[in-house]
């Protein structure tokens, strides 16, 4: 069986090596890529958008609805994780550690015993988990508002530089992420909750599809950001561009909450209880 | 209504889109709503797809340009008579198997409705933005909604359930990665992504291998998306591990959208010259569908699973079109069309039939059967309707697009295919009456154990399934009938005229 396998990938990969031979030389401006559609967007993407970064105008305007479903396969992604591994039977763990912060003691407290208020004295930890991280903790705490700053930056400045909503929203989700690895997983799910991050991953979504929908409303073809000029206030090119800046924000929201949303089911095993 | 109309392309896509979000956010805010979303925007889907169809009738094609960008330099929506058809067919179905498992799905997921639904409708939407798209980049990123959605929906079955949606998941992948390799091949070549444009551009690159390489990428990639036999290994599993509920819709539309997509791809990108003439791959697919059709009715035989069975039989369905289509004459493309259509509701038919069974007993192994006449008469009349036409009995509509099919194996004289199919026929019947005499005059099970206390025939009571099932199943069980008495309206007036005339 498996010297079966070698020879189907053997005359596979021989294929398709063969296939290359005949390819138009790498990185040639006559071949046909060059020559058939790019010139458009090169020569045209700022007259008829406004925004400098050709990836950019490509992906979220003359090809942004592919990007929609881009969009909706994270979302999908996170759905899918959200069923598969979300178990919602309270489930009591064998045995849950405490700390106890003044002393630094870890009580370890066996199922069915009586555990400790929700004073300040007691913090509860990941039995996986046990030493203090002091720096860890204080590094993680100075980094992340530059990150999220970072992530906002990337995202509202996609038009202009490489960027845009799926970097920015995976470097605002990975902030997220961080604190919730640096302290722990109940923390964060306590400032983030499962729901915040469903709520707003479809809501993210929907961001990008109303606008396009905003636009059929108002007249032209789904997506078409100039009939939002009147409501913007900008002539047509210039909406095009909003229209973008606004699908980015959608994308950012959307990728973010999902990223932090499978990080919930993955780490924790769909317990939100005790995770990474 | 009015305004809306030049819209409709997009609508189909974007109402079940907006729906699904709506329907996994009111998961967390309000659970009752989450069925209403769903079962909404699929009814407007239906309802805006049977307009588009109408349309399509008096106008032959519809184009909708989305962002307002002329191709190649956007993405264009392309509807004709082919894909409309199809299209409704798959809200058809998606809205039927919705409502006829509303119930199963509540008593399944209380707490994740939202997400059921909302992955439900994506899936939908996925299948049928491929079918509309004009855009070969875009349909394999509908491809991946699709997929996406589905290795989740099979994923959350019970027993083996997940391992099987894993497995599917691989397979899957690869299917997807050597469509999306193949596309990338032709935009290589050409340097358009649009499948108008490819076409129109393609006539310059006959004879390269590049052109080769990409069709047969593209192709084996569908292939093993539409589980075609020997690729098919993932699929059983997949298919009788999963939830009624989700099965109900991956069955009959996940390798019947599959088949659509090769026809599009043959027809619109590659060219029905360059696909049928110069490749002459027609006799290998035709031998490989044979033996798919073959292997799968033997498979069928030996299991002892209703569902596990149906699975098979889905597997030899496949063959039968993917072999109709290459044979490439007039007569048995237009069979395979139509079986398209046809083997969806049907597929659709029996698996509400079969999670009818499911839910009331609580089984699917022959044993279980026993006595299933008296006890749920209604289902049972429906699943041997649906029985009945994957035999390929008139007036059910099985009966003429097989008729189509060997009629067409014949005008070509390719007597292996039209012996598969007979041979086919003959293992659905003898599948279907065995069950149907297991249900039918065997007595009942539970009456065994209880000999000393009663004398005579045990108490036997009518336990049919729920309303709202029982009507979609019934409704199901009728639109089998419906589409054999309409066929010939449906061959003249839609499939005739969507098959290329050089065919």
């Amino acid at each position: 069986m498996r010297i079966i396998g070698l020879l189907i990938v053997i005359a596979f990969g021989s294929l398709l090596r063969y296939g290359v031979f005949f390819f138009p030389e790498w990185g040639d401006p006559a071949s046909p890529p060059s020559l058939h559609v790019s010139p458009h967007y090169i020569e045209e993407a700022i007259a008829e958008t406004a925004v400098p970064n050709l990836v950019t105008a490509v992906l979220a305007d003359y090809r942004g609805y592919d990007t929609m479903f881009e969009t909706t396969v994270i979302f999908a992604a996170g759905l899918a994780c959200f069923m598969l591994l979300r178990v919602l039977q309270r489930q009591v763990p064998e045995c849950r550690l405490y700390r106890h912060i003044p002393t630094g003691i870890t009580l370890r407290i066996e199922k069915g015993g009586k555990l400790p208020t929700e004073s300040g004295s007691f913090e509860r930890i990941d039995s996986n988990w046990v030493p203090h991280d002091l720096i860890i903790k204080s590094t993680s705490r100075f980094i992340t508002p530059f990150l999220q700053i970072f992530a906002l930056y990337v995202i509202a400045h996609g038009h202009h530089s490489p960027g845009g909503g799926f970097q920015g929203g995976v470097i605002l989700g990975a902030a997220v992420i961080m604190y919730a690895i640096s302290y722990d997983l109940r923390r964060s799910i306590q400032r983030i909750g499962e729901q915040a991050t469903a709520v707003l991953g479809s809501a993210g979504v929907l961001i990008y599809a109303g606008t396009g929908a905003l636009c059929m409303v108002l007249g032209a073809a789904f997506l078409d950001y100039g009939a939002l000029a009147g409501l913007l206030g900008v002539d047509p090119v210039m909406a095009r561009s909003h229209g973008m800046l606004i699908v980015e924000i959608g994308v950012g929201i959307a990728v973010s909450a999902v990223m932090v949303w499978i990080y919930y089911n993955l780490s924790s095993a769909g317990r939100h209880d005790e995770g990474l | 209504m009015e305004n809306l109309s030049p819209h409709f392309p997009a609508l189909i896509i974007i109402v079940p889109l907006i729906a699904a979000l709506l329907t996994s956010a009111a998961g967390w805010l309000n659970r009752r709503l989450c069925f209403h979303f769903a079962a909404l925007g699929l009814f407007t889907s239906l309802l805006v797809s049977t307009g588009l169809l109408a349309s399509v009738l008096d106008k032959d094609v519809i184009l909708y340009r989305l962002g307002g960008w002329p191709a190649p330099w956007g993405i264009l929506y392309r509807i004709d008579r082919l894909n409309g058809l199809v299209l409704v067919v798959i809200f058809f179905i998606a809205f039927l198997n919705l409502i006829a498992n509303k119930r199963t799905v509540e008593e399944s997921f209380p707490e994740q409705l939202g997400g059921f639904y909302a992955l439900y409708v994506l899936f939908v939407t996925g299948l049928s933005g491929m079918v509309a798209t004009g855009d070969a980049f875009n349909l394999y990123v509908l491809l991946e909604i699709s997929s996406l959605t589905g290795y989740a929906l099979i994923g959350i079955g019970h027993e083996r359930a997940p391992l099987a949606g894993l497995n599917y998941l691989f397979m899957g992948t690869i299917g997807a990665s050597l469509y999306l390799l193949g596309i990338g091949f032709l935009y290589l070549m050409t340097g358009s992504l649009n499948m108008t444009d490819i076409a129109s551009l393609l006539p310059g690159f006959y004879g390269s291998p590049v052109m080769v390489l990409a069709f047969l990428l593209c192709m084996t990639g569908l292939f093993i998306k539409m589980a075609l036999f020997p690729l098919h290994a993932w699929l059983p599993n997949a298919y009788s591990f999963s939830p009624s509920a989700s099965i109900g819709v991956i069955a009959p539309l996940t390798t019947k959208v599959m088949i659509y997509v090769m026809i599009r791809m043959t027809f619109d990108v590659f060219t029905p010259d360059f696909s049928f003439k110069m490749m002459h791959l027609g006799e290998v697919m035709v031998w490989l569908a044979v033996a798919a059709i073959i292997m799968g009715s033997l498979f069928a035989l030996a299991q002892t699973r209703l569902k596990r069975m149906l699975t098979y039989v889905i597997i030899a369905e496949v063959g039968y079109m993917v072999g109709g289509f290459w044979l490439g004459n007039r007569m048995a493309v237009t069979g395979a069309v139509l079986h398209i259509l046809n083997d969806a509701v049907m597929t659709l038919c029996i698996f509400l039939a079969a999670g009818a069974v499911v839910y009331q007993i609580c089984g699917d192994d022959f044993e279980d059967l026993k006595g299933l006449f008296r006890k749920m008469p209604i289902s049972m009349a429906a699943f041997t309707v649906a029985a009945l036409s994957l035999i390929g009995v008139p007036p059910t509509c099985g009966f003429f697009s097989k008729w189509y099919l060997i009629s067409g194996g014949i005008a070509a004289g390719h007597y292996g295919f039209v012996v598969a199919l007979l041979f086919s026929s003959l293992v659905n019947a003898v599948l279907f009456f065995r069950i149907i005499e297991i249900g039918y005059f065997e007595p009942f099970s539970e009456g065994e154990g209880g000999h000393g206390v009663h004398h005579g025939p045990p108490a036997m009571e009518i336990r049919e399934a729920p309303a709202g099932m029982l009507a979609c199943l019934l409704l199901a069980a009728v639109s089998l009938i419906v589409l054999g008495i309409y066929t010939g309206d449906i061959v003249t007036r839609i499939i005739d005229l969507a098959i290329p005339p050089a065919i």
